[in-house]
C-alpha cells in the first residue's frame, strides 16, 4: 500500500517514540506492537520494519505475530468500526442475522473495510453483555438487541447525523470530568 | 525484628475501617460499572444520579462498583441510606432514577416497589437467602464481588483483605503449602489439576528464579466471570498471587489479561499501584523481607494462548504456540524458568482458604472437588449471570432454581457446558452433580465456566459447528490433527447444515474426531472434539433428520428452512411484516393477503417477529420444499 | 557421557545412552518409524507432524517417539491397531492439503510422503477426506531453489534450519490455523529478501517438493512423463 504524504513521518515518529518507551528485547514486542497500533489506527509495513530493526530481530517474525493474533490489523480500519459479537449467547439469538445484514447493507465481508472507508466490519468473541444479546460494537458503543431492522437504523445514524459522534464526544468529555473515584474509561479504547 | 507482618497489618486495618466508616455514615448510591452494567447503561444511570442529587442539594455519595452477577436486570444500583437495610434495584432508566432520588434520599420511601432484594437481614424486605437463587448458591469468590469499590484497597482491607497475607508471611512457606495442599484445591481455568501439587513441583524445581502468572485470557466466548471478578475485587486475585509467591519463593508475577479487557486492565493496575502504596507487593512486603512484585501482560487476543506453554511463548514476543508437554511450566516455563499458572479463580480461593482454614474450604462441595463453581450462566434462561455454587450442585438445580428456567415456555433441551472445549448435555443427564469427574464422564467438561442453556430452537448440529467453526479459527495451526482435522470436521458439519450432508458423513465425522482428540499436540485440538462427539452421542437423530431428510427439527438452519405466510391466518389489515423485512421479500398479493417472495427472503426471522400474536401467521417450515407444498394445497 | 539402558523395540532388544530419544533409536537400529518434523539437533522438538506414534508399555495412549526419552525396561511397539489409526488418519489429512501430481514433483522418488506411504501400505488418496482446495504458490525467483507452499507439509524443518544454522532470519511462519504457512517478511519473493535465496541449506532438510533445486526440478520438468 502507497502511504500518502507525511504518513510516512507519522509512522516513523510513532515507532520511534516507542522504541524510546520500552525496553529494547523481544519481550516487548507485543506491547509495541499495541502501541505503533493504538496510535496509528494499524501495523503499516514500514512501521513492522523499524520495530525489527532496533529490536534486532528478523522482520518476518514481526510479521508473523501481527498475522497471528487478532488484534493486529495490516490495513487502516473505517472510521467507524462495526464488531459484531459471535459470543455463543449472542450466535444463538441472532448474531449471525446481524453480521449478515451489515455485510448485505456496507456490501462487505467481514473482516473489509467499506471503499470510502466509512465502515469496516470484524467479529469480536463474548463482549459480556450476553444478556442484551446480539450485541454490536460500534467503535466501543455497545448496541444491544440488533435486528436487521435495527441494523439499517443505526447505519443511518452513523452515516447521516454526526449525532452519535457528538453523544460519544458528550461521553468522554463528562466522565474525565468525573468524580476522581472513577477513573476515565470511556476516553480509552481496546484499540 | 522490629514489626512484625500482623502488627503492620493490623495498623493497615484500622486505618482502612475507619477511613470506609466515615465515608459510610452519608447515603451511598453505588452504581455496577462492570462491562456488562456499561453495555446496559450504567453510566448513564450515574451521571442522573450525579445531577438529580446536585440539583436537590443533597449529601450523597456516588460510586461504581463491579458486577453482582445479576446481569440480566442491569443497571442495577445499591443504594445504602442509614437507618434502611441496603438495598438493590435493578432496570434503572431515568426516571426510575429521579424517583428514586426524590422519594428515598431526598424523602424517606425506599420505593419498595422496584427494588429487587435488600442485602441486609431485616423485616420489611426479603434478602437474597428468600430466594430460591440465594439458597442453592454460595458465595465465596463473588462474595464481595459487586459490594466493594474496585477502586479502593481500603474497602478491601477493611474486610479482612491481605490478612492472609500477613498470617503467611510469619509462617514457613513448607506450612503455607501443606495447607494448599490438604485443602485440594484444584485449578479454575478446565483441566482441575491440584493447586498445592503444581506449587510443589514449581517449589522443588533447582532454578532459584520463579515466576507465578495469573491466567486471565479467558478466551471461551461465552464467559466472563474471570473478567468480573478482575473488574469487582482485582484485590482477592493479587492477595492470592502473593501467597503463592511466597509459598514457591519467586519474585516476579504477571497477569495475563486480553486486551479486549480494557477495563479489567485498567482496574488491575490501579489495584497493583495501590498495594504497592501500602507496602503489600513490591520489596519488604509488611516488612517480612520478602519481595514480590506484579506486571501486566496484555494478551493480544487468541484463544490457544490460554494454554500454558502458547502463554508464556506470547509473553516472550512469540507466536502463541503451543509445545509438547513435558517440560511442564513448573519445570521451564516463562523465560525457562520454573512457573506457576493459574486462573484466576484459583487464586481467589487461595486467600479465603487461608484465612478461614482448609477445613472451612473443605465443608463446601465434594471430597474430590472441593469449593464452589462459578458460571456464567447464559442462553435461553431467565436468570442470565454471574452464579457461584457449590461443587456437587445438580446441573438441573443450576438451571431450574438458580436460573429459574427456560424463558417464554419453551422447551428445555440441552445445556452446553465449558464452551469450546466442553460439550452438550440432554435432559436426561441433568442429574449429574457438578464437579470435575462426574462432567467428564457424561462427556462435558468443567472448562472455562460458560454455561449456555439451549432450548427447542437450537439445532444441535449447527450448535456443534458453531464451536467448531471457534477452534477451527482459533487452532495455531502447528499440528497435523488440529489444523486439518478440525478443517475437515468444519467442513462436513457445513455440509450437514446445509442439507448436503452424505451418507457416511457421520461415521467419518466420528472417526476424525476421537483422532483428533488423541492425536493433538495440545488441549486445543485435545478437547475440540468434545462439542462434536457429545451432540453425536446424544442428539444423533437430529444428525440423521438434517441428512435424510434434509430437516431441521429445531428449524434453525437457514439452508434447511423457509419462511411461509399462512393465507388463512394472515390479515388484510395488517402490514408489520412487509415494514419487517430487509429485503423486500414480502409482498402484498392481489387479494390483500401478504407471501414472501422466497428468492429474495434471507430467512432473519424479522418477519416471523414482526407478525402480531393475534394473527400468528408467519411460520417456518423444514425441509424448505413444505412450502410448495403448502402452495399447491392452498390453490387447489 | 551418560549410562546406557536397555530397551525393547518390536520385540528387539537394543541399547541406548539413557535420555536418547526413542525415534532416532529406533531409526538408528534399522527400526522405522515415520517422521517428517524431527530434526535430530533440536533441542525442543516440534512434534507437529503427528506421524511418529508408537505405543510405550505402561502409557494409556499412544506417544510421539520424537518427544519419548528412552529409559531402561522401556517396551515400545511400533504398531498396534490404535497407532496404526492415527498415523493413517494424519497421514490422510496432510495428504489431503498437499498438491499432489508426483511424477511432476522434483522430490519424486526421494519425498518422506511417498516413503511414509510405501512403508506402511498408504495410498496417497484418500477415500474418507476430501481435497481442501489450495492456493497456488510458487516463487521460483531465487537462483537456486523454488518454494512451492501448495506441497509444504509445515514440518517447520527449513524455519530451524534458517534460524538455528545459518541464522539469517529470512524464513518464518506467518498466519495460524489452517492458514499457517512458511514465508518471508510480507510474502515478499526469495530473491528480495536479505538472503536472496543464495545458500540452499533450508532446501536441503525439506522432506517434501516444497523447496527443490532449481537444476533438479528443470531436468524432471521436461521429462514427457504424464501426471
Ligand atoms: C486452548 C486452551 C485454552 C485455555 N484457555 C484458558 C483460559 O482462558 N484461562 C485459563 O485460566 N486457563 C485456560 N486454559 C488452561 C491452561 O492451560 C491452564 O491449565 C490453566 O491456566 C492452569 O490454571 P489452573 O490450574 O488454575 O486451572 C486453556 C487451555 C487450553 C488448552
Ligand atoms: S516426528 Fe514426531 S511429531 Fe513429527
Amino acid at each position: 500500500m502507497e502511504l500518502a504524504a507525511g504518513e510516512k513521518e507519522e509512522i516513523l515518529k510513532h515507532v520511534g517514540a516507542v522504541l524510546e518507551e520500552f525496553k529494547t528485547t523481544r519481550e516487548s514486542l507485543v506491547p509495541m506492537l499495541q502501541a505503533v497500533q493504538k496510535k496509528v489506527g494499524y501495523l503499516p509495513e514500514l512501521a513492522m520494519e523499524k520495530i525489527a530493526e532496533g529490536l534486532d530481530i528478523p522482520a518476518v517474525d514481526v510479521y508473523g505475530l501481527a498475522t497471528f493474533y487478532n488484534q493486529f490489523r495490516l490495513n487502516p480500519p473505517g472510521r467507524y468500526q462495526v464488531k459484531v459479537c459471535m459470543g455463543t449467547a449472542c450466535y444463538m439469538i441472532g448474531g449471525k442475522v446481524a453480521l449478515e445484514s451489515f455485510e448485505r447493507r456496507l456490501d462487505i465481508q467481514e473482516g473489509e473495510t467499506t471503499p470510502d472507508r466509512e465502515f469496516s466490519l470484524e467479529r469480536v468473541a463474548c463482549v459480556g453483555c450476553c444478556s442484551m444479546a446480539p450485541v454490536v460494537l460500534i467503535n466501543d458503543m455497545v448496541e444491544g438487541r440488533v435486528t436487521p431492522t435495527r441494523v439499517d437504523g443505526l447505519l443511518l445514524e452513523y452515516k447521516d447525523g454526526e449525532e452519535k459522534i457528538s453523544e460519544e464526544n458528550k461521553e468522554e468529555a463528562r466522565t474525565k470530568g468525573a468524580d476522581n473515584s472513577s477513573s476515565n474509561e470511556e476516553g480509552e479504547r481496546s484499540a | 525484628m522490629s514489626v512484625s507482618a500482623k502488627d503492620s497489618y493490623q495498623k493497615l486495618k484500622t486505618a482502612a475501617q475507619e477511613k470506609v466508616k466515615s465515608l459510610n455514615d452519608r447515603p451511598v448510591v453505588w452504581v455496577g460499572t462492570a462491562t456488562c452494567g456499561k453495555a446496559a447503561g450504567a453510566v448513564d444511570v450515574r451521571e442522573f444520579f450525579k445531577e438529580e442529587i446536585e440539583k436537590r442539594g443533597l449529601d450523597v455519595r456516588v460510586m461504581e462498583i463491579g458486577c453482582m452477577g445479576h446481569c440480566y436486570a442491569e443497571p442495577l444500583v445499591i443504594i445504602a441510606k442509614p437507618g434502611h437495610p441496603r438495598l438493590c434495584y435493578g432496570y434503572l432508566d431515568e426516571g426510575l432514577t429521579r424517583r428514586l432520588v426524590q422519594d428515598f434520599l431526598e424523602g424517606d420511601d425506599p420505593c419498595y416497589e422496584f427494588a429487587l432484594v435488600a442485602l441486609d437481614p431485616n423485616d420489611f424486605f426479603p434478602t437474597f437467602t428468600d430466594f430460591p437463587r440465594g439458597v442453592y448458591e454460595k458465595k465465596i469468590i463473588l462474595e464481595d464481588c459487586g459490594f466493594i469499590d474496585p477502586e479502593s484497597i481500603d474497602e478491601y482491607i477493611a474486610r479482612d483483605g491481605y490478612e492472609a497475607v500477613a498470617g503467611v508471611l510469619e509462617m514457613e512457606p513448607e506450612e503455607v503449602l501443606r495447607q494448599v495442599k490438604a485443602s485440594t484445591l484444584r485449578g479454575r481455568g478446565g483441566a482441575g489439576f491440584p493447586a498445592g501439587v503444581k506449587w510443589e513441583a514449581c517449589r522443588k524445581a533447582a532454578e532459584k528464579t520463579r515466576y507465578v502468572i495469573c491466567n486471565a485470557d479467558e478466551g471461551d466466548p461465552g464467559a466472563f466471570m474471570d473478567r468480573s471478578i478482575l473488574e469487582s475485587n482485582p484485590h482477592l486475585v493479587i492477595e492470592g498471587m502473593v501467597i503463592c509467591a511466597y509459598t514457591v519463593e519467586a519474585a516476579q508475577g504477571y497477569f495475563y489479561i486480553r486486551s479486549e479487557y480494557p477495563q479489567a486492565v485498567r482496574r488491575v493496575n490501579n489495584a497493583l499501584e495501590q498495594a504497592r502504596d501500602k507496602g503489600l507487593l513490591g520489596n519488604n512486603i509488611l516488612g517480612s523481607g520478602f519481595n514480590f512484585d506484579i506486571e501486566v501482560f496484555e494478551g493480544s487476543g487468541a484463544f490457544v494462548c490460554g494454554e500454558g506453554s502458547a502463554l508464556v511463548s506470547s509473553m516472550e514476543g512469540e507466536m502463541g504456540v503451543p509445545r509438547h508437554k513435558p517440560p511442564r511450566l513448573t519445570a521451564s516455563g516463562f523465560r525457562g524458568k520454573p512457573t506457576v499458572l493459574n486462573n484466576v479463580k484459583t487464586f481467589a480461593y487461595v486467600p479465603h482458604i487461608l484465612r478461614k482454614g482448609v477445613e472451612w474450604f473443605k465443608n463446601t462441595g465434594t471430597e474430590k472437588s472441593p469449593g464452589t463453581a462459578v458460571f456464567t450462566l447464559v442462553g435461553k434462561v431467565t436468570n442470565q449471570g454471574l452464579v457461584e455454587v457449590p461443587m456437587g450442585t445438580t446441573l438441573r438445580q443450576l438451571i431450574f432454581d438458580v436460573g429459574e428456567s427456560v424463558p417464554n415456555e419453551k422447551e428445555f433441551k440441552a445445556v452446553q457446558i465449558g464452551g469450546p472445549s466442553g460439550g452438550c448435555l440432554p435432559e436426561s443427564v441433568l442429574d449429574t452433580p457438578i464437579d470435575f469427574d462426574s462432567l467428564y464422564d457424561a462427556g462435558a467438561i468443567m472448562g472455562s465456566g460458560g454455561l449456555v442453556v439451549l432450548d427447542e430452537d437450537d439445532c444441535m448440529v449447527a450448535i456443534a459447528r458453531y464451536f467448531l467453526e471457534f477452534t477451527q479459527q482459533e487452532s495455531c495451526g502447528r499440528c497435523t490433527f488440529c489444523r486439518l482435522g478440525t478443517k475437515h470436521m468444519l467442513d462436513i458439519l457445513t455440509a450437514i447444515t446445509r442439507g448436503e450432508g452424505e451418507q457416511g458423513s457421520l461415521e467419518i465425522l466420528q472417526e476424525l474426531a476421537e483422532d483428533v482428540k488423541n492425536g493433538s499436540l495440545c488441549n486445543l485440538g485435545g478437547t475440540a472434539p468434545n462439542p462434536v462427539l457429545t451432540t453425536l452421542r446424544y442428539f444423533g437423530d437430529e444428525y440423521e433428520a438434517h441428512i435424510k431428510e434434509r430437516r431441521c427439527p429445531a428449524l434453525m438452519c437457514t439452508h434447511l428452512v423457509a419462511f411461509y405466510i399462512i393465507p388463512q391466518k394472515c390479515s388484510k389489515l395488517c402490514n408489520a411484516c412487509v415494514g419487517s423485512c430487509p429485503t423486500e421479500a414480502i409482498y402484498t398479493r392481489d387479494d390483500g393477503l401478504k407471501a414472501i417472495n422466497q428468492e429474495k427472503c434471507v430467512k432473519c426471522n424479522s418477519c416471523l417477529k414482526a407478525c402480531p400474536p393475534e394473527y400468528n401467521a408467519v411460520v417456518k417450515l423444514s425441509p424448505p420444499e413444505l412450502v410448495e407444498e403448502r402452495e399447491r394445497e392452498n390453490n387447489k | 557421557m551418560s549410562a546406557k539402558v536397555t530397551l525393547t523395540i518390536d520385540e528387539k532388544e537394543i541399547r541406548a545412552a539413557n535420555g536418547d530419544i526413542l525415534l532416532w533409536t529406533a531409526l538408528e537400529n534399522g527400526i522405522y518409524i515415520p517422521n517428517l518434523c524431527a530434526v535430530k539437533e533440536r533441542e525442543m522438538p516440534a512434534a507437529s507432524c503427528r506421524l511418529c506414534f508408537v505405543e510405550v508399555e505402561g502409557k494409556k495412549k499412544p506417544v510421539t517417539a520424537c518427544t519419548q526419552p528412552v529409559a531402561e525396561g522401556m517396551v515400545v511397539n511400533t504398531r498396534s491397531p490404535r497407532v496404526d489409526r492415527l498415523v493413517k488418519t494424519a497421514f490422510e489429512l496432510l495428504i489431503s492439503d498437499h498438491r499432489l501430481g508426483c511424477s511432476k514433483c522434483p522430490k519424486n522418488k526421494s519425498c518422506e510422503l511417498q516413503k511414509i506411504a510405501k512403508e506402511r501400505g498408504f495410498r496417497l488418496k484418500s477415500k474418507r477426506l476430501k481435497r481442501l482446495p489450495k492456493k497456488e504458490y510458487i516463487d521460483d525467483s531465487a537462483e537456486l531453489f523454488i518454494f512451492d507452499r501448495s506441497r509444504c507439509v509445515l514440518c517447520e524443518r527449513c524455519v530451524w534450519m534458517d534460524r538455528h544454522v545459518v541464522n539469517s532470519g529470512v524464513l518464518g511462519f506467518s498466519r495460524r490455523g489452517i492458514e499457517r504457512s512458511v514465508t518471508t517478511f510480507m510474502e515478499k519473493k526469495l530473491a528480495q529478501s536479505p538472503c536472496a535465496g543464495k545458500c540452499g541449506k533450508c532446501v536441503e532438510v525439506c522432506p517434501v517438493g516444497a523447496l527443490s533445486f532449481k537444476d533438479k526440478s528443470e531436468r524432471e520438468n521436461g521429462s514427457p512423463e504424464g501426471p
